[in-house]
C-alpha cells in the first residue's frame, strides 16, 4: 500500500451497511443497476451524480422506503451488521427504528416541538414522561437545537425557521437511537448559513452513528463525508475514500462530473 | 385587417365577459331570493300571527288550528335523528373514507367509489321505500316496538344515506396529507396505523370536520327518507321506536294540506326558514374549518 | 476517531416482541376497514337485488307505458316517467349554461376578491339548502307571486337552483384539471383569452364536464321533496304526455312518495316496487352511461383515452 495513513485507518473501519449487487425496479424501469457498497461504521458516506442518477433510490432502499411506493421492486441484499434487511424475518417497522432517515424538505408533524420529538420513542411503546423528557433534551443537544427550543418545547413545531425544523428531525431520528442515519439532501432547501450548521452537525453525529447522504453539492461531500460513492446512470461508477475520489478519480466519468464537465 | 379583426376579437371578449360575469351574479341572486322569501314568509308566524318566537322554538304542542304552532317536537325530531346518524355514520365514513385513501388497492377503489357513486344518485324516495319495506318490517318483528316507525328506522336510513358525502370529503381530507408527513412517520418505525392515527388524522382534522358539518347538513335537510319510516306522529320520542316527527317530515306531511296563509301554512314555513338557517350557520362552520387550515 | 462513544448495543431485523404487538394491531385495524369498506359494496349489491326481486313482478309493458289510476288497481307510470325526463331536460337546460358560464368566469376570469367571494359563499349555502326548502322557496315563487300553479317548468326551474352550486363545482372541477400549459400555448399564439376558453380550455374539460353533468342529471331524476310543491301531484294535463310547460308534471319518485302516503289505489305495493326499481334502474344507467360518454367525449376532443 503505497496510499497515505488516513486511508489505512479509514479501511480499517467495520461495515455497518453492505449492499450486495443490487437492483431496483419501477414497473419494468430498471433505476439502480448491481449496485454494491460498503458503509462503514460511524463514518460518513456521501452519494453523489447527477440529478436523475438514481443515489436517492439508492438511499431509500436502504431503509425499505421502497415498500411504500406501489410499483417498485428491490433485488439482491442490504446487509445491516450481519443480516439482510430484505431477509424473509426483517421487519421493515424494526429496520426503520434502527435506521432513521432525514427527508431533503424539513417535515416535521403538525405538533409541538416536543411531540415531534419524542414521536419516535412514543410509537416504540416508551410512555414514561421522565424517560421521554430525558430522551427529547438529549436528542435536541444532539441535533444542537436544545438552546434554542428549550424555553418553547411546547409552541408548534411550524413556527420553527427551515434550518431549524431540519434540525429537529434529525433530533427526531436520533431520538430513536439508531444506528444509522440516512440524509436526503438534507439542506438542499436551505439557506447557506442554516446549512453550514447541518454540516458541522453530521460531522458531530458520527461520534455515535453512521451516516449515509445524498448531496447534489460536490462541495459539501468534500467537506463532511469520509467517503464518496459517485452514481451516473443508476450504476455506481466509482467508490472510493472522498479525498481519494476528489483529487485523483479512477473513472474518466467521475473526472468529468467532478470536473464540472456535465451533471 | 389585423386591427379590425383585433377589434373585433376584443369585442366578442368584453361581451362574453359581461355574460359570464352575469351568471355569476345570478348563483349570489338565487341565493338572495331564497333567504329573502323564505324570511319574509317564514316570520309571518310572529309578525302577522303574533306567535312568540319562544313558544315557537320550545313549546311541544302543535295545535295552529288552536293557534298554537309550537315546533320543538319537530326540532328535538331533527337533532336527534341526526345525532343517531353522525354518530353512526359518522365514525364509519371517516374510517371508510381511510380506507379509500391509505389502504384500498387500485381494484377495490375501482369497485367501492362506483358504489358510492350509485349510493349518491339513488333518490331519497328509493331509500325510503327500501327502509318502509325491509327496514320497518324488521324492527317490528325483532323488537317490542309494535310499528316498526320510529327514531331508529329513520336513523339507520339517515346513517346510510350520509356516508357518500362523509367518505368522499374525508377521502379527499385524508389524501391532501402531504406524502413527506406520511414518510417521515413511516421512517421512523411507526406501523401504518401508528401513522394514520397519529400524524394523518390530527393533520387531515379540519377536513375530516368539514365532512362531518356537510354529513350533518345532508341529515338535517334529508325528507322524503325519514318522513316514510319515521312515524310523523307529533310526539317527543321517548325511545328509539317512538314514532315521532322531523322538521323536514313535518313540512312534507301538512304543506300540501294546508290552506293558504293559515297559521299551520305560516308555521311550516317558519320550520323552512329554521332549517336554512341552521344549513347557513353550518356553512359557516365549514368555512372556519377550512380557514383554520389555510 | 471517536472510538470512545458507546455503540448501541446490536439488535436484530426481526421483530420483537413489542414491535409484533403493534404489527398485530395495525393487521387487525385494517382488516376492520376491509369489512367496513366491503359491507357497503356488500349492502348496496343486496338492496339491488332486493330490489329486483320485489319490483320484477311489477314491470310490464302495461306498467310502464300505462297511465295511473286515481281509484283502482292495474295503474301504470308511463306519464311520470316521461314527466321526469321532461322535467330534467328542462333543468338542464337553463342549469347548464348558467353553470357553466359562471364556473368559466370564476376559475378563469375572477380574481380574488369581494365578488369571487360572495360568489363562492352563495354557492356553497345553496348547494347545503334542503331540497324541500328549495321546493318552498319555488312555491313562493312560481305559485305564489307568478300564479302558474304546479307546473312543469316551476319545478325544472326549481331544480335549476337547487343542482346549480353542484354543477358549478363540476364545472371548476373540469376546468381545474385543464394544465395551465395549454393556456398559455394558446394566449402566447396571440388568441384572446375568450377563443382560449372556448377553443382550448373547454375542449379539453369537455369529457369530466359531461361525466358531471349525467351523474347530476341522475340525481334531478330522482329529485323529489322539490319537486312536490312545485311541479304538482298530478298528470292531469290535456294529454298524459304533455308538452305544455305550463300544466302539471308528477315525476316518478313524486309518485312513488305519493301512493305510498296519500293515493288510495289498492295496489300500492305493486306500483311502489315496480317504481322504485325503475328509478334505481334509472340511476344506473346514468351512472353508466356518465362514464361511457365522459371517456368517448374527452377521446373525441383531445385524443387521450382516458
Amino acid at each position: 500500500m503505497i496510499d497515505a495513513s488516513p486511508t489505512d485507518t479509514l479501511a480499517a473501519a467495520a461495515d455497518k451497511i453492505v449492499a450486495k449487487d443490487m437492483d431496483v425496479f419501477y414497473g419494468s424501469f430498471q433505476a439502480i443497476k448491481h449496485a454494491s457498497l460498503t458503509m462503514k461504521a460511524q463514518h460518513v458516506t456521501a452519494l453523489i451524480g447527477p440529478s436523475g442518477c438514481g443515489k436517492s433510490t439508492f438511499l431509500r432502499a436502504l431503509n425499505r422506503m421502497h415498500d411504500l411506493t406501489p410499483g417498485a421492486r428491490v433485488e439482491g441484499c442490504v446487509m445491516l451488521d450481519d443480516e439482510d434487511i430484505y431477509g424473509p424475518d426483517a421487519d421493515p417497522v424494526v429496520i426503520r427504528h434502527r435506521i432513521g432517515m432525514v427527508f431533503q424538505r424539513p417535515n416535521p408533524f403538525p405538533k409541538t416541538i416536543y411531540e415531534n420529538v419524542v414521536y419516535g420513542p412514543r410509537i416504540h411503546g416508551e410512555h414514561s414522561r421522565s424517560a421521554l423528557d430525558g430522551i427529547a433534551e438529549h436528542a435536541l443537544k444532539q441535533a444542537a437545537l436544545w438552546d434554542e427550543v428549550k424555553d418553547r418545547m411546547h409552541r408548534s413545531a411550524l413556527d420553527l425557521s427551515g434550518g431549524q425544523q431540519q434540525r429537529l428531525c434529525i433530533a427526531r431520528a436520533v431520538a430513536l437511537n439508531p444506528e444509522v442515519i440516512l440524509m436526503d439532501e438534507p439542506a438542499s432547501a436551505l439557506d447557506p448559513i442554516a446549512t453550514s450548521k447541518i454540516e458541522d452537525l453530521i460531522g458531530q453525529l458520527t461520534d455515535a452513528y453512521t451516516v449515509v447522504i445524498v448531496t447534489h453539492s460536490m462541495q459539501q461531500a468534500a467537506r463532511i463525508s469520509d467517503f464518496t460513492a459517485f452514481f451516473h446512470l443508476g450504476e455506481i461508477v466509482e467508490v472510493g475514500p472522498t479525498n481519494q475520489i476528489f483529487t485523483h478519480p479512477k473513472e474518466k466519468r467521475t473526472e468529468d462530473y467532478i470536473t464540472g464537465r456535465f451533471g | 385587417m389585423i386591427a379590425l379583426q383585433a377589434r373585433r376579437a376584443r369585442r366578442t371578449e368584453l361581451i362574453a365577459v359581461l355574460g359570464l360575469r352575469a351568471a355569476a351574479g345570478f348563483v349570489i341572486f338565487a341565493m338572495m331570493a331564497l333567504l329573502l322569501y323564505l324570511a319574509f314568509e317564514g316570520t309571518k308566524t310572529f309578525y302577522v300571527d303574533h306567535f312568540p318566537v319562544w313558544s315557537f322554538l320550545f313549546s311541544p304542542e302543535f295545535t295552529p288550528d288552536a293557534n298554537h304552532p309550537g315546533a320543538a317536537v319537530f326540532i328535538v325530531g331533527t337533532l336527534a335523528v341526526t345525532l343517531f346518524a353522525i354518530a353512526v355514520g359518522g365514525p364509519f365514513g371517516v374510517a371508510v373514507g381511510v380506507f379509500l385513501a391509505e389502504i384500498a388497492p387500485y381494484r377495490m377503489t375501482q369497485i367501492l367509489k362506483p358504489a358510492i357513486e350509485v349510493m349518491v344518485g339513488i333518490p331519497s324516495v328509493v331509500y325510503g321505500w327500501l327502509g318502509l319495506t325491509l327496514l320497518v318490517p324488521i324492527i317490528r318483528t325483532h323488537t317490542s316496538s309494535p310499528s316498526g316507525f320510529g327514531l331508529l328506522a329513520g336513523g339507520i336510513v339517515l346513517s346510510i344515506m350520509i356516508l357518500p358525502t362523509v367518505i368522499t370529503l374525508s377521502e379527499d381530507a385524508f389524501k391532501s396529507v402531504p406524502t413527506v408527513l406520511k414518510e417521515g412517520s413511516l421512517a421512523l418505525g411507526a406501523t401504518r396505523w401508528q401513522t394514520i392515527t397519529r400524524v394523518m388524522l390530527p393533520s387531515a382534522s379540519s377536513g375530516v370536520a368539514v365532512a362531518l358539518i356537510l354529513g350533518i347538513a345532508r341529515a338535517v335537510g334529508e325528507t322524503l327518507a325519514i318522513q316514510m319510516v319515521i312515524g310523523n306522529s307529533t310526539q317527543f320520542p321517548k325511545d328509539l321506536f317512538t314514532p315521532t316527527a322531523a322538521l323536514t317530515t313535518e313540512i312534507v306531511t301538512d304543506m300540501p294540506g294546508a290552506t293558504a296563509g293559515s297559521l299551520l301554512e305560516h308555521s311550516l314555513f317558519s320550520m323552512a326558514f329554521l332549517l336554512l338557517l341552521i344549513a347557513m350557520v353550518l356553512i359557516v362552520f365549514v368555512r372556519f374549518a377550512l380557514r383554520k387550515r389555510a | 476517531m471517536a472510538m470512545t462513544t458507546a455503540v448501541p448495543p446490536r439488535r436484530s431485523v426481526s421483530a420483537t416482541e413489542s414491535v409484533r404487538a403493534r404489527k398485530i394491531a395495525d393487521a387487525v385495524a385494517t382488516a376492520v376497514l376491509w369489512v367496513m369498506a366491503s359491507s357497503i359494496v356488500v349492502m348496496l349489491a343486496a338492496f339491488i337485488i332486493y330490489m329486483v326481486y320485489l319490483g320484477w313482478h311489477a314491470l310490464s309493458l302495461s306498467f310502464i307505458f300505462g297511465v295511473p289510476k286515481e281509484t283502482t288497481a292495474g295503474g301504470g307510470i308511463g306519464p311520470e316517467i316521461y314527466n321526469s325526463f321532461y322535467i330534467l331536460i328542462l333543468t338542464l337546460l337553463f342549469t347548464t349554461p348558467i353553470a357553466v358560464a359562471a364556473g368559466v368566469f370564476l376559475q378563469e376570469y375572477a380574481k380574488p376578491g369581494l365578488f369571487r367571494n360572495i360568489v363562492q359563499f352563495s354557492a356553497e349555502s345553496l348547494a347545503t339548502v334542503p331540497s324541500v326548502v328549495m321546493g318552498l322557496f319555488g312555491l313562493l315563487v312560481f305559485v305564489y307571486t307568478f300564479h302558474w300553479g304546479y307546473t312543469a317548468l316551476g319545478g325544472a326551474l326549481t331544480l335549476t337552483v337547487l343542482n346549480l352550486p353542484a354543477l358549478l363545482r363540476v364545472t371548476q372541477e373540469a376546468l381545474l384539471s385543464v394544465p395551465d400549459s395549454l393556456r398559455e400555448a394558446s394566449m402566447g399564439l396571440g388568441g384572446t383569452k375568450w377563443q382560449t376558453i372556448t377553443r382550448v380550455v373547454l375542449p379539453s374539460a369537455i369529457g369530466r364536464l359531461t361525466t358531471g353533468i349525467v351523474l347530476i342529471a341522475g340525481r334531478i331524476y330522482g329529485e323529489t321533496a322539490a319537486l312536490i310543491f312545485t311541479a304538482g301531484l298530478s298528470v292531469t294535463g290535456n294529454h298524459p304526455y304533455d308538452i305544455n310547460p305550463f300544466h302539471t308534471a308528477e315525476t316518478l319518485a313524486v309518485h312513488l312518495w305519493y301512493t305510498h302516503s296519500e293515493s288510495i289505489v289498492p295496489d300500492v305495493d305493486r306500483i311502489g316496487n315496480g317504481s322504485a326499481l325503475v328509478l334505481l334502474i334509472m340511476v344506473l344507467l346514468f351512472n353508466v352511461s356518465a362514464r361511457i360518454v365522459g371517456r368517448a367525449l374527452t377521446k373525441h376532443f383531445t385524443g387521450r383515452s382516458s
